[in-house]
């Protein structure tokens, strides 16, 4: 897996010598942050997605799956966390067929930080593990060159320092699972309103024995402030159009006989 | 593979055509244990033998029937480790078309992929055909699916079938239990007693394995004890 | 100098009801020097899926083959067409292979799904896909074609109408972009017909 291709490298560097810059990529900004609290662990992130100050996407998914009893926050380059947490969870399945036990979440870990340790920070992942299993809750943060830290409470991301200081106020040893998702709920939301790189609505996971509850838009703050009364409407003719091609499309799909005319690349 | 000029392909044409390597592997797999697989209006059944040589084996770990995806599994006649080497293959090739398009795999790739597989083994150096035969079971969005593939690659789709010792026999005995109208309990009572025909001793929950894939797209193995259950329904 | 800004593109997908939309520029230039006021930059896969490639031409030219060979493959290995949703992720592996040497374009995927129910999608240049329900844009502008669809956005357009406020931004969009605009084309999928419509627009 995760066999890269360096066809391109040496053109595309050719064309930076001479000037031309590349386009930036794709990042999550993001406010990510977990908890474990007294009976598992709590995941919390934010869902902009930016492409520089662009708002690229509203309402993105940052908590990915990594097995049943597994979740990842992800923060960095969207391609990348969205591609390391889906080849780990790849292989963790893999790893559950063979073995036919629950995956553990040091496991995770392990794959995840030899992943990101082999690219050197290349592949720009910053991510938040949680996950129960039967030695109980864990919590990882995993860092973009492949160290870890194993932390009671914790948060990644451009809103990190802003989510931190709500937890560092606010962390109990213990708690409730009410009083951990209400702690991550008010981490992300420092997060969403006080860092530019982070907003929209509020993701939470909760990750118990057994259990996961993913709470897709625990908080929605996306609704626009103003709805146009009287939107603007363009009545058919309004764009000139200089020439139109309709083609109906047939009832029955025919799949044989097909081939010499679907090579033509038009 | 091999790096001598003298690691070509054991699988040569005999003067009349034949590749009698791949039909060794044949008796290999006729020489396993009995499989059988039946595919009813809403799901499938398959089931298999899992006799031990001797009393001393601990039965609960043999484990002859396996999940490739949540909704596909393989049962298969022949040897062992040789099924083991392609169930892990075929897992792989479901995972690996998972990164691709993040959507499971059609039962019927998972089959072609898997047949491409034991083809291979016909005709490249330094490796023998794969002696076995599998029945692979699946539900995805073109409804319930039986698949036998053998070694040599050749696969087909089936309503019923039965590969290993007693699978003549088998057969005869599908044919004339079978019926297109047939529904998932009735088919795992047919399985049963078409297992049941050709078994030497005494049938149990314990050395037979029993696995089903219904509307619900999720193939599981049936535990022992829900495998007597279905014994005492059929006697 | 961005790479995109090489040739210049604009491209827009929107979803309607039970029908979705995308267009593009028609300009083709290297910097500031226009060649071709013909260029079509949005490609068809199959009678209800779409791929239009922002970014620079010459890739955009071997993607379209490359995904064209892929669907070709899909369709001979699994007899069906390719759905829109598995496309997109067709097409963000295949970027993401590319993720240390990418190709310089960015995808929009547009097309109907089962019941008719739209998809779309974009991508930056190396995979990372983002869905949207409402409308996606790529190419040198981005910015004024996003301002253009969030204030003339509708959910739940007919075909007729999705036609055209897709095309009244596309063309107001690009008349703040000196690298494209020059006329463009929109395709207007529905269960049963596609249309494809060339735009009169700005020549300069």
């Amino acid at each position: 897996m995760a066999g890269f291709n360096f066809d391109l490298c040496k053109r595309n560097s050719f064309l930076e010598s001479k000037g031309v810059k590349a386009p930036g990529y794709t990042k999550t900004g993001t406010t990510i942050a977990g908890v474990i609290f007294k009976d598992g662990v709590v995941l919390g992130a934010d869902t902009r997605s930016t492409a520089g100050s662009t708002v690229a996407d509203k309402n993105c998914e940052k908590i990915h799956f990594i097995a049943p009893n597994i979740y990842c926050c992800g923060a960095g380059t969207a391609a990348d966390t969205e591609n390391v947490t889906g080849m780990v969870a790849s292989q963790l399945d893999l790893h559950r067929y063979a073995t036919g036990r629950e995956s553990r979440v040091v496991t995770a870990m392990t794959l995840l930080k030899s992943h990101l340790f082999r690219y050197q920070g290349h592949v720009s992942a910053a991510l938040v593990l949680g996950g129960v299993d039967f030695r109980g809750p864990h919590l990882f943060t995993v860092y973009p060159h492949g160290s870890t830290d194993s932390l009671p409470y914790c948060t990644m991301g451009s809103g990190s320092l802003a989510a931190m200081a709500v937890f560092e106020s606010g962390y109990k040893d213990n708690m409730s699972r009410d009083e951990a998702v209400s702690l991550v709920d008010r981490a992300i939301q420092a997060g969403i309103w006080n860092d530019l790189g982070s907003g929209s609505n509020v993701d939470i996971c909760i990750i118990t024995k057994g259990k996961v509850d993913y709470l897709r838009n625990y908080k929605y703050f996306m609704d626009k402030t103003y709805v146009r009364k009287f939107p603007v409407c363009y009545p058919p003719g309004t764009t000139t159009v200089v020439r139109e091609k309709m083609v109906a499309l047939k009832d029955v799909d025919v799949i044989e006989g097909e081939a010499s005319e679907a090579m033509v690349i038009d | 593979m091999g790096e001598s000029q003298y690691s070509f392909s054991l699988t040569t044409f005999s003067p009349s055509g034949k590749l009698v390597q791949i039909e060794y592997a044949l008796n290999a797999v006729s020489a396993g244990a009995t499989s059988l697989g039946i595919k009813a209006t809403n799901g499938v059944v398959i089931a298999t033998e899992k006799k031990l040589r001797t009393t001393l084996v601990d039965e609960t770990t043999v484990q002859k029937i396996s999940l490739l995806t949540p909704n596909v599994g393989v049962a298969y006649s022949g040897m062992g480790p040789d099924s083991r080497v392609l169930v892990r293959k075929a897992r792989k090739s479901a995972q690996a078309y998972y990164r691709l398009y993040k959507e499971s795999i059609p039962v019927a790739q998972l089959v072609r992929e898997t047949a491409a597989v034991m083809q291979e083994f016909t005709q490249s150096g330094g490796v023998r055909p794969f002696g076995v035969s599998l029945l692979m079971a699946g539900y995805d969005e073109n409804g319930p699916q039986l698949y036998q593939i053998d070694p040599s690659g050749s696969y087909f789709a089936w309503k019923a079938s039965a590969i290993g010792k007693n699978m003549t026999n088998a057969k005869t005995f599908l044919e004339k239990r079978y019926s297109d109208d047939m529904e998932l309990e009735d088919a795992i009572h047919t399985a049963l007693l078409t297992l049941k025909e050709g078994f030497e001793g005494q049938i149990s929950g314990e050395n037979i394995e029993v696995a089903v894939v219904g509307e619900d797209g999720k193939f599981r193995v049936l535990t022992p004890a829900e495998v007597s259950d279905y014994l005492e329904e059929v006697e | 100098m961005s790479i995109f800004e090489y040739n210049g593109s604009a491209i827009i997908g929107m979803a309607g009801k039970e029908c979705v939309a995308i267009g593009s520029d028609l300009r083709f230039g290297v910097q500031f020097q226009t060649l071709a006021t013909d260029y079509q930059k949005i490609y068809r896969i199959h009678d209800k899926l779409y791929l239009g490639l922002a970014g620079l031409g010459t890739d955009a030219q071997t993607l379209a083959a490359r995904f064209k060979f892929k669907h070709n493959m899909y369709k001979l290995r699994e007899e069906r067409d390719i759905r829109p949703s598995t496309f997109g992720q067709l097409v963000s592996s295949t970027l993401y292979e590319k993720r240390f040497g990418p190709y310089f374009c960015s995808p929009v995927v547009a097309g109907l799904d089962k019941d008719n129910v739209p998809y779309l999608c974009g991508m930056d240049t190396i995979g990372a896909i983002e869905t949207a329900k409402d409308f996606m844009v790529a190419g040198t502008a981005p910015d004024s074609l996003y301002g253009m669809c969030e204030s003339m956005f509708r959910p739940d357009l007919e075909p007729e109408e999705l036609f055209e406020v897709l095309s009244q931004c596309l063309l107001a969009g690009t008349d703040r972009d000196a690298l494209s605009g020059w006329g463009a084309i929109v395709h207007v999928i529905t269960k049963d017909k596609t249309n494809s419509r060339t735009l009169k627009g700005r020549m300069d």
